[in-house]
C-alpha cells in the first residue's frame, strides 16, 4: 500500500519541484528583461521645438559629431556639447566643455546638474524639453 | 515590486507548500506505528516560512524574497530527506531552520549599520585566524577534521564563521581595486588556507583558497594572477599528494573506487551506488535504502536524494543552486561602491564554490571532501551561517536599491 502511494507520489512531487523551478526561471527571465531595459534605454526623452523626439539611453552624447547619440547641425554646438547619463534613478546632463554652453531653464550650468522633468534645455540655438514616457511603465515585461 | 512577480511568488509559495505537504503526510505514513511527527515537523517549518517571509516584506519592503524562498525551498527537500534518514536529526534541523531565519531576517537589517563601521581588514584576517585556530587548539574531532567546538553538549563549527569573515577580509583589502602589497596578503591567505589544511578539512582550505583568487580576479582583473594561483594549486595538490596520507586516500579512492571497495572506496562507490539506483525519476519517497551511505545526514545528502527523487529531482536541485548564484552576481553588479560588490561576490562565490565541491563530490567528478551542502546537508552552523551570508547579500541588496532612490548629485 505504502509502495504504491510512494511510487505514484514520486511522479507528483517531481512534477511540482518543476512547477517551482519553472516559476523562478521565469522571474530570472523578467530580470535580465528589466536588466537589458534598464542598462539600454529609459523612460524619458528629449523633445525638440520641432517636433523630433530623441530617447535618452544609459549614456547619450550631444553634439555635432557624427559619432554622437544625437547629432544636432547646428553652427553653435560644439563637436562634444554634452552628455546625459543615467545614474541611480536619475538623468544628469553635463556639459563637456562646450564654446557656448549648456542651459538649463535659462541658467547656464557649470558642473553636472539632475534633470527634473518638463526641464527645458538650451544648446546652441536650439531648445529641447526633458519628458519622460507616461504610458512605457505599465506595458513593462508584458510581451513575453 | 510589480503585481506580476507578487503573481509568480505567491505561485511558488503554494508549490512549496504542497510539496511540504504531500512528502511529510507520506512520510508520517512511512514508520509502522503511524506518527504524525513527520506532518507536525512540516508544518513547524512552514510556519517559520511564511512568518519570515512576510515578516522580512512587512520590516523591509526591498527584501530580496527570491532568496529567501529558494533557499527555504532547498531546505525543505533537504528535511524531507533527514526526515526519511533519522528523525531525530530532523527535529533539531527544524530548531536550526527556524534559528537560520531569524539570524536572517537580523542580519538583512543590520548589515548598512556594519557597512558604515569600515572596520581595517586587519582585524576581520585576526577574527578568522583566532576561529580557526580554536578548535585546533580545543577542538574535537568528527569525520576526520578537527574542527568542531564543544560548549556543554552543544557543538558548533568555527569555520562556517570564518567564512563570513573571510569575506569581509578579501573585501577590504581589495576594496581600492589593486592589491597594496602582494607578499603580505599572499602570506595572509596562506595562513587561513594552511590553518584549514592542518586540521585536515581539505574541502574548507580549497573553498578558500579558490573563493580568493576569484575574487582577486574581479577586483584586478589580472589573468597573470589567476594562472600563477591555479599553478601553485596543482603543485599544493600533487606535494600534498606524496606529503600527507589522507589526501594520498581520498585521491585513490576517487581515481579508482572499485579497487577497494569495502575499505577506501566505500564512501564513493555506495554514493554511486544509490545514484545509479534512482534512474529518471528515483526510487520514491522512503523506497531506496540511503542508510548504506555513510554520512548520509550531512555530507552525502545529494546522493540520498538523487536515489529518491532522481536524476531529474537531483538535476532541479542543482539548477535551484545555480539560481541562487546568479541572484548573488545580480546583487553584485547592482552595487556601487567597490567593498559592498567584492563582499557580494565573495559570498556568492563561497557559495558556488562550496556546492561544486560537494556536489562534485559525491558525483566523482573531483576527489570527495567533507564540506557540507548549503541549507540541505543536517548541521546546525552551517545552516545558520548560510542564512546569515544571504541576510548579507539581502541588506546589500537593500543598500543598493536606496543609493538609486536618494541619489542626489
Amino acid at each position: 500500500m505504502y509502495e504504491l502511494l510512494a511510487q505514484v507520489m514520486k511522479f507528483l512531487l517531481i512534477g511540482l519541484i518543476y512547477y517551482f523551478l519553472y516559476n523562478f526561471l521565469k522571474l530570472m527571465v523578467l530580470d535580465l528583461y528589466e536588466e537589458r531595459k534598464s542598462s539600454d534605454e529609459t523612460d524619458y526623452y528629449l523633445k525638440c521645438e520641432d517636433g523630433r523626439e530623441f530617447p535618452l539611453r544609459k549614456v547619450t552624447t550631444i553634439g555635432r559629431a557624427k559619432d554622437s547619440d544625437i547629432v544636432i547641425d547646428d553652427p553653435y554646438l560644439s563637436s562634444k556639447h554634452a552628455m546625459i547619463y543615467k545614474r541611480g534613478r536619475r538623468l544628469i546632463i553635463q556639459d563637456l566643455k562646450s564654446t557656448n554652453g549648456t542651459y538649463i531653464n535659462g541658467r547656464r550650468i557649470k558642473k553636472a546638474v539632475a534633470l527634473r522633468e518638463k526641464d527645458v534645455i538650451t544648446m546652441g540655438s536650439r531648445k529641447f524639453t526633458f519628458l519622460r514616457r507616461e504610458a512605457r511603465g505599465l506595458e513593462r515585461g508584458s510581451d513575453i | 515590486m510589480d503585481s506580476r512577480e507578487e503573481a509568480i511568488y505567491n505561485r511558488s509559495l503554494t508549490a512549496m507548500a504542497l510539496v511540504g505537504f504531500l512528502s511529510f503526510l507520506l512520510l508520517s505514513a512511512y514508520r509502522k506505528p503511524v506518527t504524525f511527527l513527520p506532518f507536525y515537523g512540516a508544518l513547524a517549518f512552514l510556519t517559520v516560512v511564511f512568518l519570515g517571509y512576510f515578516f522580512t516584506g512587512w520590516v523591509l519592503p526591498n527584501s530580496d524574497k527570491f532568496l529567501f524562498l529558494l533557499s527555504s525551498f532547498l531546505a525543505q527537500l533537504g528535511l524531507i530527506m533527514l526526515c526519511r534518514i533519522n528523525p531525530e536529526l530532523f527535529k533539531r534541523q527544524v530548531v536550526f531552520f527556524a534559528l537560520g531565519v531569524g539570524f536572517f531576517i537580523l542580519i538583512s537589517f543590520f548589515t548598512k549599520y556594519l557597512l558604515r563601521l569600515e572596520l581595517a581588514p586587519f582585524f576581520y584576517w585576526a577574527v578568522t585566524v583566532v576561529l580557526l585556530l580554536l578548535p585546533l587548539l580545543f577542538g574535537v574531532e568528527k569525520g576526520g577534521a578537527k574542527n568542531w567546538l564543544v560548549f556543554d553538549g552543544f557543538t558548533f563549527q568555527p569555520s562556517e564563521l570564518a567564512k563570513i569573515t573571510f569575506a569581509f577580509y578579501l573585501a577590504g583589502v581589495l576594496k581600492n581595486g589593486r592589491i597594496d602589497s602582494f607578499p603580505r596578503m599572499a602570506t595572509e591567505i596562506l595562513t587561513v588556507v594552511g590553518l584549514l589544511a592542518i586540521s585536515k578539512d581539505l574541502g574548507g582550505a580549497m573553498l578558500f583558497y579558490f573563493t580568493a583568487l576569484i575574487v582577486i580576479f574581479v577586483a584586478t582583473s589580472r589573468p597573470d594572477i589567476m594562472a600563477v594561483g591555479c599553478f601553485s594549486a596543482a603543485i599544493l595538490g600533487v606535494s600534498g599528494y606524496y606529503l600527507f596520507d589522507h589526501v594520498r586516500v581520498r585521491i585513490e579512492a576517487w581515481l579508482n573506487p572499485w579497487k577497494d571497495v569495502p575499505g577506501r572506496g566505500y564512501q564513493i562507490a555506495q554514493s554511486l551506488f544509490a545514484i545509479a539506483e534512482g534512474g529518471y525519476f528515483g526510487t520514491g519517497l522512503g523506497l531506496g535504502r540511503p542508510d548504506f551511505i555513510p554520512a548520509v545526514a550531512t555530507d552525502f545528502i545529494f546522493s540520498a536524494f538523487a536515489e529518491e527523487f532522481g536524476f531529474l529531482g537531483a538535476a532541479a536541485v542543482v539548477l535551484m543552486y545555480f539560481l541562487l548564484v546568479y541572484r548573488g552576481i545580480r546583487i553584485a553588479l547592482r552595487l556601487q561602491r567597490n567593498f559592498e560588490i567584492l563582499l557580494a561576490v565573495g559570498h556568492t562565490v563561497m557559495f558556488g564554490m562550496q556546492i561544486f565541491t560537494i556536489i562534485g563530490g559525491v558525483i566523482k567528478l573531483i576527489p570527495v571532501t567533507g564540506v557540507t551542502l548549503p541549507f540541505m546537508s543536517y548541521g546546525g552552523s552551517s545552516m545558520v551561517m548560510s542564512f546569515a551570508s544571504l541576510g548579507i547579500l539581502n541588506g546589500l541588496w537593500q543598500s543598493a536599491l536606496e543609493g538609486e532612490d536618494d541619489d542626489e548629485d
